[in-house]
């Protein structure tokens, strides 16, 4: 737990919270300007809608987050302090995957938060904001297991990250409907569909043809969750630390 | 005495770049200097012992154990890496407390007190790293180092940035640990501090081992390279011509009252001078060997002259 809570800490920094809470809050702004004068029947589609596509700040947000978790100790030259510990890689390697989910959860719920904060103001029922933290929170995950040990692989990890997001979850995941399967964010989607009451267009067309429900969205989750933590594993007992 | 650190025919490569080769070497107990120009291949020596690089040839042991797989050794290996990185946002009383919790060490608060008591930083232990000189930046590395009390620490550079008092204090801490009967591998550039410091030298040349014991060990088996011997005397012409064509003797240089001779053999030297002396009535008053420095001893090495 104390690497743990050291990694979060180092993470957390003020102006990076605030500014990736910012991010992540894109889909709330979205949602309050485009709901103001919606039809009252239209919010929870229109919510939908909103969260499934611009949610994608969310996604470049947890990227920024979670790929630093190695990322800058071994930038920063400080790696040796944290890994040249009595601990087992294993446990290395789930520190700093609890770090990275606890930070990304925080910035997950600010930006749900905001979210439903724009639904209150445009008079929508909160309860269609709910699902919008299963969705935020199995996003957050399964991109904190695949980007912290890209953060300590890759050396350019953000480009790769944002390679990842831009062009095969935007855009090649559409084409190819294969890849849409391993796409975090249409997994979360589809936690988010099996528990959301109304499912919009513009969402179900994001979502595309990955299977709605909680149960396979979180397994899926956990599938990757387990893999991120045996690459990173792997890569903090069989590559160089510096 | 038993070796802690063995280094088994360690090879290590970038790429193409071969930083480490065929490396063979044990460290025991005591101050070894670890000695080389930059990219001599000290650094990444120093990376592959702690565990941080893994060897592309070649095996480390440390304990008995190969850190790379048995990171239980780091409850007794410690390092002082090269680079300035430290916890910026962390106080130097965190920064110490937090190496400490990390290793499990009994009492972290009360001995993050007495280490950072140690480099004398206790009065800006509740200061930010981020705000200190490089020399405290390296004295709060020291401290992080020590407060796990290790049997093998390993110092890359530790004296960059300290002042001359710091150094000093740094220099007698080392020693006194290698003293104590730690094995402490300390890479330094600055040969007057190693000489100061170190037992025994290892140098390294292009990734490979040039030299390895005490200097006048080394400079002993120097024998392609003749001693040069400043004379100082009553009568240094006389004294010259006495010299020239003595077995042993390979140059005369004369300078005022003084000489400068190339020997090959330094001992011989020092057996005929008294008696060509005593024969010619010359006054020696001053006989100094001018290449048995470490700064001698490791230009030779890495000059090849």
């Amino acid at each position: 737990m104390i690497l743990t809570r050291h990694l979060y800490r180092r993470l957390m920094r003020k102006w990076r919270v605030i500014g990736l809470i910012a991010l992540a809050s894109v889909p709330g702004f979205v949602y309050w300007l485009a709901a103001f004068d919606a039809n009252p029947d239209e919010l929870a589609g229109l919510y939908s809608d909103i969260i499934a596509i611009a949610g994608y700040s969310f996604a470049i947000a947890a990227l920024i987050l979670t790929v630093a978790t190695l990322r800058e100790e071994r930038d920063a030259g400080t790696l040796p302090y944290i890994y040249m510990r009595p601990m087992p890689r294993v446990s290395l390697a789930i520190s700093s995957m609890l770090a990275a989910i606890a930070a990304v959860m925080t910035i997950a719920l600010g930006g749900w938060l905001t979210t439903a904060l724009a639904t209150v103001a445009v008079g929508a029922d909160i309860s269609i904001a709910l699902p919008g933290l299963a969705l935020f929170t199995g996003a957050g995950i399964g991109y904190a297991a695949v980007f912290v040990p890209l953060g300590y692989l890759v050396p350019r990890s953000l480009l790769v990250g944002l390679g990842y997001i831009i062009v095969i979850e935007t855009i090649l995941a559409f084409a190819v409907p294969g890849l849409a399967q391993f796409s975090i964010w249409r997994i979360a989607l589809s936690i988010y569909h099996d528990l959301a009451s109304v499912f919009g267009a513009e969402a179900a067309e994001a979502l595309g043809p990955v299977d709605a429900g909680v149960g396979g969205g979180v397994a899926k989750i956990a599938g990757t969750l387990l893999v991120g933590l045996l690459v990173l594993t792997w890569a903090l007992r069989k590559r160089d630390a510096l | 005495m038993t070796d802690t650190v063995v280094v088994t025919e360690l090879s290590k490569w970038f790429g193409p770049k071969v930083a480490i080769s065929e490396v063979s070497i044990g460290f025991g107990p005591g101050v070894t200097g670890l000695l080389g120009p930059n990219g001599a291949g000290k650094t990444t020596l120093l990376r592959v012992v702690a565990g941080l690089q893994r060897p592309s040839q070649g095996e480390v042991t440390v304990l008995g154990v190969n850190p790379r797989t048995d990171s239980a050794v780091y409850q007794k290996m410690s390092l002082v890496p090269e680079d300035e990185a430290i916890y910026e946002r962390l106080t130097a009383r965190q920064f110490v407390e937090l190496v400490a919790r990390l290793t499990h060490v009994d009492d972290p608060k009360g001995r993050a007190e007495a280490v950072l008591g140690t480099v004398e930083l206790l009065d800006s232990a509740d200061r930010k790293l981020g705000g200190f000189s490089k020399g405290m930046r390296q004295r709060a590395k020291v401290a992080a180092a020590l407060v796990t009390d290790p049997e093998v620490l390993l110092l890359d550079e530790p004296l960059n940035g300290t002042d001359p008092v710091q150094r000093a204090q740094l220099i007698e801490l080392f020693r006194d640990l290698g003293v104590a009967g730690r094995t402490v591998i300390v890479s330094s550039h600055v040969l007057v501090e190693v000489e100061r410091m170190a037992d025994r030298v290892v140098a390294m040349v292009d990734g490979r081992l040039a030299a390895v014991g005490s200097v006048p060990t080394i400079r002993a088996a120097m024998t392609d390279i003749p001693r040069q011997v400043f004379i100082e005397c009553s009568e240094p012409r006389t004294l010259a011509s006495a010299l020239i064509g003595t077995d042993g003797v390979v140059g005369v240089h004369v300078e005022d009252s003084q000489l400068r001779i190339e020997a090959s053999d330094a001992g011989g030297l020092a057996r005929l001078l008294p008696q060509i002396a005593l024969d010619s009535g010359i006054t020696i008053s001053k006989v100094e060997p001018l290449d048995d420095s470490l700064e001698s001893v490791f230009r030779y090495l890495v000059e090849g002259r």
